[in-house]
């Protein structure tokens, strides 16, 4: 446990992490601005209180999208579409919510079934694209995304738009199709589904055999192929694995407040870099992923109430997420060239 | 053997090299006299090629000095030792494929006239050489048409050209056939009695005492044995590099035929093609030939990893020619690959990970379910069985060394007790204690009347295993063998392309 605990002080995560602080306290000092209460602010915004609950709700989208990019990542493939399903699995959950004559709970459970559908279904498109067509997934997930996030604009602005309003948005859910949540606060059972995600994926990653041939072909794709792992039906799966989480992040913002789909809000943040940032930041492992995600989520909270408190721009915190990325992609070049130092010099 | 002179031509004295967690050189003494080819040999990981990476200006050594031709010097980098006049040929050649030999010879150190590459001037110097050294090759030709044997005289020529006195050779012959390797000593022992200077790195030793002067033999980043060649043994320098006394070259006894297990008839993939093959259950079939005759392709053909584009496949029966990976597996088949650590493991996963792959869908798992403690105590029973040494099961694979990591890869196989297995070159790169271990096994698996088909550069270990021995030269099987049948010599022929006409390998 000790060697653990050390090992995990010495690995490159933590110092990443240290010199994005370190570095971001340096830029603080530049602009005349006092490292410690900045971070303090931070802090106590993202964590305290008032923040609290806007960390847990931004953290419940940013979870989701980090499990979603992290699954196929695990395998080494990279779904750059998130965007496109994440929308997709919102204006689908909105269309499902707005005109499925169902008592409220069963439309919600049918919004949140659909909005991943519709993820799952993008996404695999994006697999099929690579299986059969032999475009890199990079660049059919990445440029099948933009369709998508316009055609579900094109929706909230014309065919589904809010007789009346002046905003890019679908009308209303009806009264009680949300989800149920916690108190008063915006954290919704959304956040209790993407945990259970969460669960799911470090069961499957840990117990396994579908599991294990995904670290497998994540480690080394020749191996696994060797050994008989089908590569198209791997990635077809995790695909759809991952379009279907992208999608019910959709659902869930849109079944949460506002209640319905508003163009643009659901990109606007970001999750889905975030999310990929979180992932790669854990090197896809799932406890790892799920503590990334929620170290970006009090970043992206406190960040905005360092902003009110002490005038530090939030941009600052968005320098310190790039910080902890270069340190990380400097670390992905460094063992590889260590390794074969030692192979020549054997 | 030319006798020593005043000066050295290169002297090493108390070079030590760490790398993180190794100590690859341990004050190391080498003396190499000027006109004799001394021979530098070792284990994998002995620190061979560290110690030549130093003399060559790649590293720098942390304690030690270097003379050349008497002079102390301290090299940047391989330009440095260049100048100096030392000259490495690469076990990969450094050479551009689609230039000329005259192009490459004179790479880097071009004859110029008004500023221009003086191509006529390169060809004659390219001519001059070659006749001058015996190393008869067409200036005009394309350095990627010709065969390994002649890429490697123009790698030679490149070094002369430069005017290297000392030339050092990494693993000269693992790439030639038995009749290239001859020529190529013939050329070095004219270098020598010119009075150039020759250090060959290298594992064999046939071509040791056939071709070297003197001998260094290191061991665990020491030197462990200086010998003069004419006065030793390979069982003496065998002994050295592994510390222990080894038998060499064992022939070991027949195995008894049954039933047919795999058959090919007519088989055609990538550079192969007309087939024909049968391996029996308790027989090992050894496919002997220089590499790139088509083996590898055979082997992933079978393997379910390349398609077959014609003929026909039969597993215990079953035709299993268009079968995926995964169906062979399931119906009987393991393989060991060639590539170790591209192929035939994960190096960043741990030793227990890589000895589940195959078992992890079958005896590990039931309903799914992947027990951790299940993978932990099959591999804590594959290292105990097959005597890998490894900390523990939750070490990365990158963690051992090659001969472990090809005894990890070959117990994993063997425990699938597959009525086929199929084997490329199953101890290449792997120490001499281990090469036996890996023979016994594979002669273990066969006398338990499992069919084993063997593909190996190593004729010495087709030899000793296999129960036939075919020939593959482009693509096809030119000749066939019985085991007392197959000797050296005529085995090198026909690996060279000279064989007599093809013979039925099917009895």
């Amino acid at each position: 446990m000790n060697n653990r605990i050390s090992g995990a002080l010495r690995s490159p995560v933590t110092f990443s992490v240290l010199a994005g602080v370190v570095i971001g306290a340096l830029f603080l000092l530049g602009t005349g601005a006092d490292p410690v209460t900045a971070y303090q602010a931070v802090l106590t915004g993202a964590l305290g209180a008032d923040g609290i609950g806007s960390t847990l709700s931004t953290g419940t989208s940013v979870l989701g999208m980090a499990l979603a990019l992290a699954i196929p990542l695990r395998a080494g493939l990279i779904n750059l579409g998130g965007d496109g399903q994440l929308v997709l699995g919102g204006i689908t959950a909105a269309v499902t919510g707005l005109y499925v004559p169902l008592p409220a709970p069963l439309a919600v459970t049918l919004a949140l079934l659909a909005g991943m559908a519709a993820g799952a279904a993008y996404a695999a498109l994006a697999a099929l694209c690579e299986n059969h067509l032999g475009v890199p997934l990079l660049v059919s997930s990445l440029l099948l995304s933009y369709p998508a996030v316009s055609l579900a604009s094109y929706l909230a602005r014309y065919p589904l738009k809010e007789p009346g309003s002046s905003l890019p948005q679908t009308r209303a859910l009806p009264e009680g199709v949300a989800l149920p949540a916690f108190g008063d606060s915006t954290v919704t059972v959304g956040l209790v589904l993407v945990l259970l995600a969460a669960a799911g994926y470090w069961f499957t990653d840990r117990r396994t055999a579908f599991g294990y041939e995904i670290r497998m072909t994540g480690l080394n794709p020749r191996f696994s192929a060797y050994a008989g792992v089908e590569r198209r039906g791997l990635t077809l799966k995790l695909m759809a694995v991952s379009g279907a989480l992208s999608g019910l992040v959709g659902a869930i913002g849109v079944l949460s407040f506002p209640y319905r789909f508003v163009d643009g809000s659901l990109t606007a943040p970001g999750y889905t870099w975030t999310g990929l940032t979180a992932a790669l930041l854990a090197a896809a492992a799932p406890l790892g992923t799920v503590i990334a995600s929620l170290f970006f989520a009090v970043l992206q909270v406190g960040g905005l109430a360092m902003e009110r408190t002490t005038e530090v721009p939030r941009e600052l915190t968005q320098v310190l997420q790039a910080i902890v990325i270069v340190f990380l992609a400097a670390r992905l070049r460094f063992p590889s060239r260590l390794w074969r130092r030692r192979k020549e010099a054997v | 053997m030319t006798p020593p002179q005043a000066e050295p031509a290169v002297e090493l004295r108390g070079i030590t090299k760490r790398f993180p967690g190794t100590l690859a050189n341990d004050s190391v003494d080498l003396t190499v006299s000027a006109g004799e080819i001394h021979a530098l040999m070792g284990e994998n990981g002995a620190g061979k090629s560290t110690l030549m990476s130093v003399l060559y200006g790649m590293e720098r050594p942390d304690a030690g000095t270097i003379r050349v031709d008497g002079r102390e010097v301290s090299f940047a980098g391989p330009a440095g030792a260049m100048a100096a006049g030392l000259g490495m040929v690469h076990q990969n050649f450094k050479l551009f494929d689609s230039l000329t030999v005259a192009e490459n010879v004179v790479y880097a150190a071009e004859p110029r006239r008004f500023g221009l590459v003086d191509r006529a001037a390169a060809r004659r110097r390219v001519r001059e050489l070659a006749e001058e050294h015996g190393l008869a090759v067409d200036p005009d030709a394309r350095v990627g048409d010709l065969p390994v044997g002649l890429r490697q005289r123009v790698e030679i020529l490149k070094l002369l050209h430069r005017g290297a006195r000392t030339l050092i050779l990494d693993e000269p012959t693992a790439v030639l056939t038995p009749a290239e390797a001859d020529a190529l000593f013939a050329v070095l022992k004219s270098l020598a009695a010119q009075g150039r200077t020759v250090i060959l790195v290298t594992h064999k030793l046939r071509e040791v005492l056939e071709g070297s002067d003197r001998v260094t033999v290191l061991r665990d980043g020491r030197v462990v044995a200086r010998l003069v060649t004419a006065e030793t043994t390979a069982d003496e320098i065998a002994a050295a590099m592994t510390g222990r006394a080894v038998e060499l070259d064992r022939v070991h006894a027949p195995g008894t035929p049954g039933d047919v297990v795999l058959d090919l008839t007519g088989l055609a993939t990538d550079g192969v093609r007309d087939l024909e093959l049968a391996v029996r259950a308790g027989e090992i079939v050894g496919i002997a030939g220089v590499a790139g005759n088509g083996q590898s392709e055979l082997v992933e053909a079978l393997a379910g990893l390349r398609p077959v584009t014609a003929g026909r496949v039969a597993l215990r029966g079953r035709d299993i020619t268009h079968a995926s990976a995964t169906e062979r597996r399931a119906h009987g088949l393991a393989y060991v690959p060639e590539d170790r650590h591209a192929v035939g493991t994960a190096p960043a996963a741990s030793v227990a990970d890589n000895l589940a792959m195959g078992h992890h869908r079958t005896s590990l798992s039931s309903r799914g379910l992947l027990s951790p403690a299940a993978v932990r105590a099959h591999a804590r029973r594959l290292v105990e069985r097959f005597g890998i040494k490894a900390a523990t099961e939750e070490v990365p694979a990158s963690a051992l060394s090659g001969g472990n990591l090809q005894k990890l890869l070959i117990g994993r196989e063997l425990a699938h007790e597959a009525p086929l297995l199929l084997v490329e070159q199953p101890t290449r790169g792997v120490d001499i204690g281990a090469v036996q271990n890996i023979h016994d096994q594979l002669i273990a698996y066969r006398d338990a009347g499992h069919a084993v088909l063997l593909v190996s550069a190593e004729l010495s270990e087709i030899r000793g295993l296999a129960d036939r021995v075919l020939v593959m030269y482009e693509g096809r099987i030119t000749a066939t063998y019985q085991k007392d049948e197959a000797d050296e010599r005529s085995l090198g022929l026909a690996m060279a392309g000279g064989g007599t006409a093809p013979v039925e390998a099917v009895d």
